[in-house]
């Protein structure tokens, strides 16, 4: 940034340099240092949890580094009830994201291309429908679930996850759309493309890279949820976050399989999100951030 | 004039294509949003318990829950717990993701793979967050109690303190979601030109006039847009809680979110609940609209 920074710490000169001097000269350095200590600093209790869950029961709370790893906690998951309600979290998750998809991404690009005078009215509309309190949802969804037979079932918790996912999808692949360029439609146009052939062929190849990040940011969320699920579901559709908590509720703290069932419930969205980092902001922010 | 006519027709048809590919997905968003939203209103303007089947659609009384919710201390009481909780978390949120952001606005190799470990809190599934902070907050577990009482100073239990227990809920929730603050004054941080920050320093200004008067003003709006964002979402702080404290002890960490919560789920007085929740997106909406008033506003002077 600044040359003086850039200066190589190489051998020191003949007079021995002062502290202010050699602070200057390793700015960069010394930020680095700071950088990996609050990185480790704020990353501890998740550290902890994952080392948790391989240290076998005897040893559960131990702190030496050197132990040898078990998978007990892991193997215990999988042969009871945990391994059902991690298949219902995928299932649901992709589900919600796929239908999210399938609605939003043309309604996207729509509200993208096409001047009509309530754009601005249906923004709001979205923006109002990320931030409204989750209660808002589950009172009328479960009263109305109750009607129609559609409490813990996973169908039920695809259509509330439309709720955000929906939203989310119309808005970021909005400005995705905006990103290309209108003469390479126009050019398909005088070909005699119709305007969804062209969508088809010109514009959403090009927003390949932000549909994928939509759609994992769409299979983080409804991952993540614990609020819906716990409430619409009881034991057949319950997700992974639920099944953690019924767990606790039946059998204690079990500190080493609860480690390993958070672990396994975390992993999959802290690989997707670090292959999103970049488009997170904008899924996080959906509606309120033009970048 | 053919060509015209032409284009006139070709506009029609984009327009019917248009309105056909808004049509299923705007649909959807009114039954899934709207529905709802009409239903919960009603809901509030009857006594309804699921226990008692002849309290559904009796609006003979529309007003009652809401002249309840006026005179319930336990309502008011969670108000401001709710209050106490988005005010300190936000603050120190902002505060926290601020100071991280300008740590890691340099460009090196190590600061740009700490952006991505520094989110991961916030990717977390919070019910995972509140697995990892019960282990952090279990006296005989923790490595942290442990350690206090290996150097001779043991504390006790921080969430089942009721004068620690809210404060210990602020911290996991700072912790949480410090990085979408961070992200988002990185954001802001990247898009000031080098040329203010050059002629400041050839000026002589100091590190912290550099940032008062230079980097400040042009990361503010982004500041008050990420304040009011966190300050939405933290009505949403529910499994937290519910892993943590489970609002108690007595209801020193009963958020108002809470509270509606177990009207609902615990004693089925619905129609009370959903006049708390009627409550809480009036409230949402007039912040959405602040939001929208901001960067609404920045975009027109950005255009």
């Amino acid at each position: 940034m600044h040359a003086t920074t850039d200066a190589p710490a190489v051998a020191p000169a003949a007079d021995t340099p002062s502290r202010a001097g050699w602070i200057a000269r390793h700015r960069r350095q010394i930020g680095d240092a700071v950088t990996v200590a609050v990185l480790i600093l704020v990353l501890f209790p998740f550290l902890w949890l994952v080392q948790m869950s391989f240290r076998p029961n005897d040893d559960i709370f131990g702190y030496q580094l050197a132990f040898s790893p078990t998978f007990d906690h892991y193997r215990a998951l999988w042969t009871g009830i945990f391994a059902q309600s991690f298949t219902n979290s995928v299932v649901v998750s992709l589900a919600s994201t796929a239908l999210a998809l399938a609605l939003g991404v043309p309604a996207a690009y729509a509200m993208a291309r096409a001047d009509f005078k309530r754009r601005r009215m249906i923004a709001l509309w979205i923006l109002a429908t990320r931030m409204a309190p989750p209660i808002a949802f589950t009172i009328p969804f479960f009263l109305a679930y109750r009607w129609v037979d559609l409490l813990d079932t996973q169908l039920g918790l695809i259509i509330i996850y439309l709720t955000f996912n929906l939203a989310l999808v119309i808005w970021m692949m909005q400005t995705f759309f905006e990103g290309v360029p209108r003469a390479l439609e126009e050019a398909a146009w005088i070909d005699g493309c119709g305007v969804w052939e062209t969508f088809l062929r010109i514009t959403l190849p090009l927003s390949a890279p932000g549909l994928a990040a939509t759609a994992v940011i769409c299979f983080i969320l409804s991952w993540n949820d614990f609020f819906f699920a716990l409430i619409l579901t009881r034991t057949n559709a319950s997700t992974a976050p639920v099944a953690i908590v019924n767990f606790i509720q039946y059998t204690g703290w079990e500190w080493g399989r609860i480690a390993a069932a958070g672990t396994l419930v975390m992993l999959p969205v802290v690989v997707f999100s670090m292959l999103v980092r970049n488009y997170l902001i904008r899924g996080l922010t959906a509606g309120g951030v033009k970048d | 004039m053919t060509t015209g006519a032409m284009a006139v027709g070709w506009n029609a048809r984009r327009r019917r294509a248009f309105l056909a590919g808004l049509t299923p997905a705007l649909a959807v968003m009114a039954l899934l949003t709207i529905a709802p939203a009409v239903y919960l209103f009603a809901t509030s303007l009857t006594p309804l318990n699921l226990t008692m089947p002849q309290t559904a659609w009796d609006f003979s009384e529309p007003h009652y829950n809401y002249l309840d919710l006026w005179e319930d201390p336990r309502f008011s009481n969670s108000v401001w717990i709710q209050t106490k909780l988005s005010a300190t978390t936000v603050v120190l949120q902002l505060a926290l993701g601020l100071a991280i952001a300008l740590l890691l606005n340099v460009s090196t190799r190590i600061r740009r793979l700490a952006r991505s470990g520094f989110l991961i809190p916030m990717v977390l599934p919070p019910i995972v967050v509140g697995i990892l902070w019960r282990v952090m907050f279990t006296v005989d577990v923790s490595p942290f109690h442990r350690a206090m009482a290996f150097v001779g100073l043991p504390i006790g239990s921080l969430i089942t303190d009721p004068s620690t227990a809210l404060w210990a809920i602020v911290a996991v929730e700072t912790w949480e979601w410090f990085p979408f603050t961070m992200l988002m004054m990185l954001a802001a941080l990247q898009m000031i030109p080098d040329s203010p920050i050059e002629a400041a320093r050839i000026d002589g200004a100091g590190s912290l006039q550099l940032f008062r008067f230079v980097i400040f003003p042009y990361i503010r709006h982004a500041l008050v847009v990420a304040a009011l964002f966190r300050l939405i979402d933290s009505v949403k702080a529910f499994p937290l809680i519910y892993v943590l404290t489970n609002g108690g002890p007595g209801d020193v960490t009963q958020v108002t979110n809470y509270y509606a919560f177990i009207q609902a789920f615990n004693f089925s007085l619905w129609g009370y609940a959903s006049a708390i929740a009627t409550l809480m997106v009036a409230g949402t909406f007039v912040l959405s609209w602040a939001i929208d008033r901001l960067t609404g506003a920045a975009d027109a002077r950005d255009d």
